[in-house]
């Protein structure tokens, strides 16, 4: 398992530079090296921009709109592939796969959201994709695109809308807004803060995992390039990955549940 | 040097989500010890309070990053 270790394929990020720097500093000069680490993390926090639009002054394009493009064919080729020879007669081995994970996915959509969710299983299945995907990218070489901030505030605020846009939509106007005086009209102020700190924390949480399992990969690189990435990254990157794939699925469904509640 | 010692308290949050994480697995895994049988909903209930109480940490974390960046 090479896992990470790919991160040199982007010169942009060219990770060599840290490992020269703690190596080849002489003894005694610790806080230059300390501030050439911080410096050289510092230049791979930043969001890279891949190219740029030559269209009204120039749209800046980021890298992880990029890498977001590249998994986004990856996925549609291998469900495209995967889905060729359906039979309903005599499913193979890969259609009972599949069938059994859209069958969980229902079901679990089915146990959080209640009797319409029928309307919500495929945009959270998809997301469920996404993420884990964008998540484990890292072990294939490309920037995780959840390292970006304003992908993940993108993901909180579709969930935000489907959330309240949800309640509005089943359970009509009237009855959607009388969930926010629920279960008692003192309660007002704070679901509506709820509101906003729903998606923030939704947003932070997957944005803040995923940059701090990059960070501690870096530092780890840093210090011992051979082995122990490897074993580390079994945990900070498929484990931690997968992990807050299920969280904000799960955390989407359960708000989406509540607020489609019916007493 | 300020800078430094901001980003320090903000990373101590990681100590109310440690506890609060070790509190509510230990509970998690006696109320399963005590019924196998409802393990599926303490599970469901586990993961919710984990990614809540995890919050406050990556809180923390984002603001002493933040921090250390944009100084």
């Amino acid at each position: 398992m090479t896992a990470r270790t790919g991160a040199a394929v982007f010169p942009a990020l060219s990770p060599c530079e840290i490992y020269r720097d703690c190596r080849h500093v002489p003894k005694g000069n610790e806080v230059r090296s300390l501030s050439n680490i911080q410096a050289a993390l510092t230049e791979k926090l930043q969001n890279v921009t891949a190219f740029t639009i030559p269209l009204f002054g120039g749209i800046p394009v980021a890298e992880s709109v990029v890498v977001s493009w590249i998994l986004m064919a990856l996925i549609l080729l291998l469900v495209l592939l995967a889905t060729r020879h359906l039979n309903p007669d005599h499913p193979g081995r890969l259609q009972s796969l599949l069938e059994m994970a859209v069958d969980g996915l229902n079901k679990f959509t089915e146990e959080n959201i209640g009797v319409h969710w029928r309307h919500f299983a495929p945009w959270l299945g998809t997301v469920a994709v996404y993420i884990a995907c964008a998540n484990l990218s890292g072990l294939i070489g490309l920037t995780p695109p959840t390292k970006d901030v304003s992908v993940t505030a993108a993901l909180a605020l579709t969930s935000v809308f489907l959330i309240y846009g949800g309640s509005l939509r089943f359970l009509g106007v009237r009855r959607g807004l009388h969930k926010f005086v629920e279960p008692l009209p003192l309660l007002a102020p704070i679901n509506i803060l709820e509101v906003g700190i729903r998606p923030l924390s939704l947003c932070m949480r997957l944005f803040g995992n995923v940059l701090g399992s990059f960070i501690i990969m870096e530092l780890i690189k840093a210090v011992m390039p051979v082995v122990a990435p490897t074993f580390f990254s079994l945990y900070f990157d498929i484990f931690d990955g997968l992990i807050q794939t299920i969280v904000f699925v799960f955390l989407t469904a359960l708000f989406t549940g509540d607020a489609l509640e019916v007493d | 040097m300020s800078v430094a010692l901001g980003a320090a308290i903000a990373v101590f949050t990681g100590i109310g989500a440690g506890l609060g994480i070790g509190y509510a697995t230990a509970k998690a895994s006696e109320a399963m010890a005590r019924q196998p049988e409802a393990a599926k909903s303490i599970r469901n209930a586990l993961l919710l309070g984990c990614a809540l109480a995890e919050a406050t940490a990556i809180y923390g974390f984002v603001i002493g990053l933040a921090l250390i960046i944009t100084k």
